[in-house]
């Protein structure tokens, strides 16, 4: 709270600022001799209207007073009436509900610094290496194949150095398994024939 | 006397000598046979199916293998050979079929067994390879297709 605010002063001098709101104006109040003079001439003002009460003096008497109320309540009955109310602002809300707020705010640090050790905890932790898959050397067409790199995986899986087909229009590739223990040769345009007994012609008479 | 004494010796001796010799013959009878324990290959030709009724039993190892390689849901074997393996000594595998596997091992060492393979059938050189394949390992070649079915070569090294 930054700017003289008369109206706030008079809410501190009601008892209407609670919470935060009231906080702020206090501290604004210490560091500022206007409103401070103010808030004590507001604070004066009400002692001395506290000591003297006002004579009131109403004209009608009591029950002619609450018939008079009672017609008119019975003459607005069934029509909506706003009643202005004052609604209450962030840091009425903050102040009202400053324990739940705290609560939250405790449990939300606790359950990030639980996160945070943990986290710290597990990179911490020496974890044995786990190797690469890396991918068996692939044959391109008929061709050569890339070294292995790596030692151990060249010996889990098979590796083929070289593959090709004899025939013209079939070519040869290994292929990526899902198996390490496995490695695939895959040739593709190899002749296709109905059944066992017209491949084994076909291939009786076909010349590579 | 001395003679006699040394006499006695020879013949405790004696019986000391044999058993060391006996020990020593055991021993290179050992080695002899540690270093002459080849590897073998074995080969198996398969028909990959989606139509057979079941799937052979004698494939009951591979069957995963092949599932994940190559989808199908029967494998049946059409023939199967095992030769040990000799370097540089070219073996023939006849599979079946008309298909006929010529096995060069080329090498040997820690890693497995380095081999020369050909893949034949009739007269066709379906595959020329050079694969070096670790003991318990597989190498699978898939072939020609016949009708819906494939024509699959599982190739495997045992110590």
């Amino acid at each position: 709270m930054k700017m003289h605010n008369p109206e706030l002063i008079n809410a501190l001098v009601d008892g209407e600022l609670k919470g935060v709101r009231r906080l702020l104006v206090e501290r604004h109040l210490r560091g500022c001799a206007l409103c401070a003079a103010e808030y004590h001439h507001l604070h004066h003002v009400r002692e001395m209207l506290a000591a003297n009460p006002p004579n009131a003096e109403m004209s009608d008497s009591p029950e002619f007073f609450w018939s008079k109320v009672k017609r008119g309540i019975q003459a607005c009955e069934g029509k909506t009436v706003e009643v202005p109310g004052s609604q209450p602002g962030l840091p009425d809300w903050l102040g009202a509900h400053r324990v739940a707020i705290a609560s939250a705010v405790t449990v939300c640090a606790a359950v990030c610094a639980i996160t945070l050790i943990s986290h710290v905890r597990h990179t911490m932790t020496p974890r044995p290496l786990v190797m690469a898959n890396v991918p068996p050397p692939t044959v391109i067409n008929q061709g050569v194949t890339a070294p292995a790199d790596n030692e151990s995986e060249e010996a889990a899986q098979p590796t083929v150095e070289h593959v090709a087909t004899a025939l013209p229009e079939a070519v040869a590739t290994t292929v990526d398994t899902k198996d390490k223990d496995v490695t695939v040769i895959w040739v593709s345009g190899l002749p296709w024939t109905p059944t066992m007994a017209d491949m084994k012609t076909k291939f009786a008479n076909l010349d590579s | 006397m001395d003679a006699d004494h040394g006499g006695h010796e020879n013949q405790v001796r004696q019986p000391r000598q044999l058993s060391m010799r006996r020990f020593l013959t055991g021993l290179v009878v050992l080695f002899v046979a540690a270093s002459s324990h080849a590897a073998s290959i074995n080969a198996h030709l398969i028909q990959a199916s989606n139509t057979s009724e079941a799937s052979d039993e004698a494939l009951k190892e591979l069957e995963p293998k092949l599932k994940k390689e190559f989808g199908y849901k029967f494998y049946h074997l059409l023939g199967a050979k095992q030769e040990s393996l000799e370097q540089k000594t070219k073996s023939r595998l006849d599979l079946g079929e008309g298909f006929v596997l010529f096995v060069t091992p080329q090498s040997e060492d820690k890693k497995g067994n380095e081999l020369e393979i050909e893949w034949w059938s009739g007269r066709a050189l379906l595959v020329k390879t050079v694969a070096k394949i670790p003991a318990k390992r597989s190498v699978f070649i898939k072939g020609p297709g016949v009708g819906e079915d494939w024509i699959i070569l599982a190739l495997s090294v045992h110590e």
